[in-house]
């Protein structure tokens, strides 16, 4: 499969199929809290699809590089430590420390960059930025760049596609579609919850428990999405 | 520093329901919707939960004193997350199948907005019996909100209590849309509405709608 | 203003050091339980897999030992297990297949006789099929199709069967037929990439069934 429809059907599969927050589960925090305007939900999805790319930029560089069992730049610092020329190293107990100390920094980052070059943006954010440190769907997405990228001893299938190690495209693939795929779930719930203001909504669902119901309904179409990343991958001639 | 906030086991009792994470405070939303397809999984990750979020609480509460105001952020993330570390490892060595059903879960329990707010709001303000009292109170809530929905969601999506079968099969074909993610939503959507009505009812005031 | 910086940070910097020698020490203790452990998920399922059985009555002939599997990886990182009796007879394999199935990635385990010209058996490892539908390849009663089946042909999945099926059609889950395919199509192509090697290695080798004891390779 070449690259190109390989990034594609990564594409596919985070923002639609396997929606970060419609089918996974993560970001849930900011879906019930900021979705109540449609333009303040739009800039949260904007804010945390920059965040989610910088921060998988980085993690994917650390797990590549350092983490993962035979990492070049580790096993080569063992190597030299030890003298010991078939030492290899496997640092992924470090890995969860690792991508919250990248996800921290990415923040500030993103933060600082906003503040200095859009500073109507930065006021208008406020507070959201800081608060995206606790968004599980960064945290989400460097793990499942992990998960491809420290395949290890776990590979080793016949006739199997796609187990690879993913290189940075695919990493940063997944990150922007996932962090486009909450932006598109959190607009449509603002756009539907602005609507429901008009409604004459229980008492005691008011807020969050109508968000909730409606997140089921959206969550139950969305499902709708699902084989067509196979059919995708067999229209694309790539292997299934 | 005096203790002019409520005492270990009023903190404790509050915990349970009347500060109920989930149901009241609205935190941690991602694990209660992920894992509550059925109980084990759910009492599984509601223990680690207990575990580090007491780990974490006493911890904090220790070093109270050392903590600066710019950096404490990130110590709180540094120990959740080294304590997370060691659970996942703890649960794939010991119940291998179950670390797979979870998945990527258990680490997620770093972001989990439970354990950071307990240790912002009371460990790194109060001394170290409080705090425990506080984390064990919180944990008993999580756990009480996810066996709550997840009995719900296994029995009548999957007619099974803790795996064991608790409806005949002929009684209520399995509904299978509750064990999948539009199931976790409306679940949680109605029973928030329950409580809500509930704790309105007790009150005798109109709902307060939290948002 | 520096000074500070640094004055504040070394609480982050000793409890980094703290934690990171906490979680050695985890990893040490605990590393090779896991390993353990992903090892145990292939291994505890060769008795079942790998068993020879009388093609009329269906009744088991032989049974795999675990303890005397080789592991033996390829040139391009491939792992097949090669599973010997209790008895030191070379009597099968087991490779691992995987491919996409209808909501994921499915893996799964596949035992074959020595010379590849059956399946013996089928496991599922992994899948993310929908729950009671989909999700039913992992039970007995549809892996139980894929025991003594010829692999000159590849499988097929059929819904229904009429009459005799033929020797390579297997019977689709109800309501799962997307998903029985996906499972066809990872054996069929496994199987395949298996064959290839095997005949390689024996061309190099000579007849693997001529091949006793685990201590080969």
């Amino acid at each position: 499969m070449t690259l190109v429809s390989e990034m594609v059907l990564i594409a596919v599969g985070a923002a639609v199929i396997n929606n970060f927050v419609l089918h996974y589960f993560v970001g849930i925090c900011p879906f019930l809290g900021v979705s109540r305007k449609v333009d303040m939900a739009f800039g949260m999805g904007c804010a945390v699809t920059f965040v989610v790319s910088v921060a998988a930029l980085l993690s994917w560089t650390f797990t590549f590089y350092v983490l993962r069992p035979g990492a070049p730049l580790s096993t080569w610092i063992m190597r030299a430590v030890t003298r010991n020329a078939e030492a290899t190293s496997d640092l992924r107990v470090l890995n969860y420390i690792v991508y919250i100390f990248v996800i921290a920094s990415s923040v500030q980052l993103v933060e600082m960059y906003v503040r200095k070059f859009f500073p109507s943006l930065y006021k208008s954010f406020g507070v959201f930025l800081p608060l995206i440190t606790t968004n599980c769907a960064i945290l989400f997405a460097c793990l499942e760049i992990m998960k491809h990228v420290s395949i290890g001893g776990g590979g080793g299938a016949w006739g199997a596609a796609g187990g690879h190690v993913w290189g940075l495209p695919q990493a940063l693939t997944l990150a922007i579609a996932g962090g486009l795929g909450f932006m598109m779930a959190i607009v449509i719930m603002a756009g539907i919850r602005e609507e429901l203001d008009h409604c004459d909504v229980p008492a005691p669902l008011k807020g969050p428990g109508i968000t909730l119901l409606v997140a089921g309904i959206l969550a139950l179409a969305f499902m709708g999405f699902s084989g067509v990343d196979k059919t995708l991958s067999g229209l694309m001639g790539g292997v299934q | 520093m005096p203790n002019d906030g409520p005492t270990p086991l009023e903190r404790f009792i509050n915990g349970i329901l009347p500060e109920n994470p989930v149901y009241r405070q609205l935190l941690g939303m991602c694990p209660t919707l992920a894992v509550t397809g059925n109980m084990k999984a759910a009492m599984t990750m509601s223990a680690a939960v207990a575990f580090v979020l007491v780990c974490a609480n006493l911890i904090t509460s220790l070093i109270r004193n050392l903590l600066r105001p710019h950096l404490r952020i990130l110590v709180f993330t540094l120990t959740i997350a080294a304590f997370v570390t060691i659970v996942d490892r703890v649960l794939a060595a010991y119940a291998y199948q179950m670390s797979k059903e979870l998945g990527p879960y258990v680490p997620l329990i770093i972001v989990n907005c439970i354990i950071i707010c307990r240790c912002e709001v009371c460990a790194s303000k109060q001394p170290p019996l409080t705090a425990l009292s506080d984390a064990v109170g919180q944990s008993l809530g999580f756990a009480l909100a996810l066996a709550s929905i997840a009995t719900i969601r296994e029995v009548l999506g999957a007619g099974t209590w803790f795996g064991l079968p608790v409806l005949a099969e002929g009684w209520w074909p399995a509904w299978g849309i509750m064990v999948l993610p539009p199931g976790a939503f409306i679940t949680l959507g109605a029973l928030l509405g329950v409580v809500n009505r509930v704790s309105s009812l007790r009150s005798g005031k109109p709902a307060a709608a939290a948002n | 203003m520096k000074n500070s910086y640094i004055g504040q940070a070394w609480l982050v910097l000793s409890l980094s050091l703290v934690f990171g020698g906490l979680l050695a020490g985890v990893q040490a203790a605990l590393g090779p339980k896991i390993e353990e452990n992903k090892r145990n998920e292939t291994y505890d399922q060769i008795p079942d897999l790998v068993t020879l059985r009388n093609l009329e009555t269906g009744e088991v002939l032989v049974r795999a030992d675990a303890g005397k599997t080789v592991e033996i990886v390829t040139d391009d990182g491939k792992v097949a297990y090669k599973v010997f009796s209790a008895d030191d007879k070379h009597i099968g394999w087991i490779i691992k297949g995987a491919g996409s199935g209808f909501a994921g990635r499915i893996e799964l385990l596949i035992g074959l006789t020595a010379d590849a010209s059956r399946v013996l058996g089928m496991y599922v490892l992994d899948q993310k099929e929908t729950p009671a539908l989909g999700d039913n390849i992992k039970e007995s009663e549809f892996r139980d199709r894929f025991h003594d089946r010829w692999t000159e042909a590849p499988l097929e999945v059929v819904r229904t069967i009429t009459g005799t099926a033929a020797a390579n059609d297997i019977l689709a889950v109800t309501g799962a037929t997307v998903s029985s395919e996906s499972v066809c199509k990872i054996v069929n192509k496994a199987v395949d990439e298996f064959k290839c090697w095997l005949d390689a290695r024996t061309s190099a080798h000579g007849d693997p069934a001529d091949q006793t004891g685990p201590e080969e390779d």
